[in-house]
């Protein structure tokens, strides 16, 4: 094989990587500039309309809906709602407890996680949510995992 | 031209069959998110098409089993590869693998046959929600069914041990709003060709290669991307390049995936700039 397609082949492949990170920045500029996440969601009324949906979900899964035995739902509901107005930069503060004690010795599992994960996104997905705004919600709450689940 | 093999055939349609059942009829299926599983790397560990990736195989999440079988076949200029190959995921921590490759020299004449059992490890992390993703390691272990061939280029072993570190991660809301998936694996071998062409040779044995990929899921179904494999180069009489692909793998649920993929192997077995497709069906449970 010649110097020349080797050196091509490098380049393809350094040319993927690097348009791939320029236009990420380029996106980040745009959506940055215009409507917030909570906004991009539908506001209040469509993250009401999606933890709604979510208790839907959860009600159906015998297993999932076991840890909400002694909660009440509709400070729940209220509460989820709030935390992710706040995350998604609305006008709310998050102020119930902090995730590893609201969730310690629950014994949640990672299955159980993965699975309120899927719920949330087809809640959103009903909810008539856009992709982009359903990935960078599900990524804001992503790193939340490591406090859910800390005091499990 | 050669036909492929008739193991190969039969597990093709094994996994033609189970694919449309399971396309056709809801069942259970592992918990994680759907795609974490990647696709079946062609040495049977969980991963892209050329390279395994930290992720384990199907959806299994920490209290399930899970279980892959999948068939692949590849066209390059002067070549023909087919695999079969299965793996288990034990509650998401490991995952044990089985390929058999069948190598079909298509210009040159005959073929080359080898089996690799691994094992992969999950070290910690999540490919989803641990910031620094999810970390495996893992062995191979390749053995050719007849090393005649490899042997007369000059390859030292007709068997050997890859042993590798992975790291994945993805990447939410990173590009245009898709997530994207990065992956990178070291891998420690000493085999030609991904130890079709032997193990070792004149030019050196056992090194460090390091190999990547990136991928941008265009929706939850469908990631598209391009991997990287370098290679060592052991055998003075068959020089042998880097590997390169862009592939498309579309997820029809947690238990069907279809991946294509362009290939660029470069040179092979002295037949240079070996370029073509790639195909692969998996089922998962
Ligand atoms: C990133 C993921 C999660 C977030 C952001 C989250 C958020 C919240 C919030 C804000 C509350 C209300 C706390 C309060 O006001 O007292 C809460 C409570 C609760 N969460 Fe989660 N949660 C997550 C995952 C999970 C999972 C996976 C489960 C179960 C499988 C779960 C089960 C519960 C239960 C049962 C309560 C009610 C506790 C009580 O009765 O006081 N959560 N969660």
């Amino acid at each position: 094989m010649s110097l020349l397609s080797i050196a091509s082949r490098r380049i393809i492949f350094t040319f993927l990587l690097l348009s791939t990170l320029l236009m990420q920045g380029c996106a980040q500029h745009n959506s940055g500039a215009t409507l917030s996440l909570y906004e991009r969601i539908g506001g209040q009324p469509a993250i009401e309309a999606i933890v709604e949906n979510l208790l839907y979900r959860i009600a159906e899964d015998e297993e999932v809906v076991g840890y909400f035995a002694n909660t009440n739902i509709d400070l729940f509901a209220e509460s989820f709602a709030t935390q992710l107005c706040d995350i998604s930069d609305g006008p709310c503060r998050y102020d119930g407890p902090p995730m590893d004690r609201a969730h310690q010795t629950m014994g949640i599992t990672d299955a159980h996680f993965n699975r309120v994960v899927a719920y949330l996104d087809i809640a959103m997905r009903h909810e008539g949510v856009s992709l982009s705004a359903r990935n960078d919600l599900l990524g804001r709450l992503a790193p939340l995992y490591e406090d859910v689940m800390r005091l499990r | 031209m050669h036909q492929p093999s008739p193991l190969y055939r039969r597990l093709l349609l094994m996994a033609a069959t189970a694919s449309a059942l399971l396309i056709a009829l809801p069942s259970s299926a592992g918990s994680r998110i759907l795609g974490t599983g990647a696709v079946s790397a062609i040495e049977g560990a969980a991963g892209g098409g050329l390279s395994p990736w930290a992720v384990l195989s199907s959806t299994a999440s920490d209290n399930e089993l899970g279980a892959t079988a999948s068939a692949t076949q590849a066209w390059v200029d002067d070549y023909q590869l087919s695999v079969a190959s299965a793996s288990i995921n034990v509650h998401d921590r490991l995952e044990l693998s089985m390929a058999r490759q069948t190598f079909e020299l298509t210009t040159l004449g005959g073929e080359l046959e080898q089996t690799i059992y691994a094992a992969k490890v999950r070290l910690f992390g999540s490919v989803l929600y641990h910031p620094w993703g999810i970390w495996s390691a893992g062995m191979m272990h390749k053995r050719l069914k007849d090393g005649s061939v490899p042997t007369a280029l000059g390859a030292d072993d007709t068997r050997g041990t890859d042993a590798f570190l992975s790291a994945s991660k993805l990447l939410f809301n990173a590009f245009l709003g898709r997530n994207v998936l990065v992956n990178g694996t070291l891998r420690n071998t000493s085999a030609n060709q991904g130890g079709l062409l032997g193990f070792g040779g004149d030019q050196g044995g056992r090194a460090w290669m390091a190999e990547g990929s990136l991928g941008v899921f265009i929706t939850p179904n469908w990631i598209v991307g391009t991997e990287y494999r370098q290679k060592p180069d052991n055998l003075s009489v068959a020089r042998e390049d880097d590997w390169q692909s862009l592939y498309s793998a579309y997820f029809f649920n947690k238990h069907v995936s279809l991946t294509g993929a362009w290939l660029d192997l470069g040179d092979i077995a002295g037949l240079p700039s070996q370029q073509g497709g790639y195909v692969s069906l998996q089922a998962a449970f």
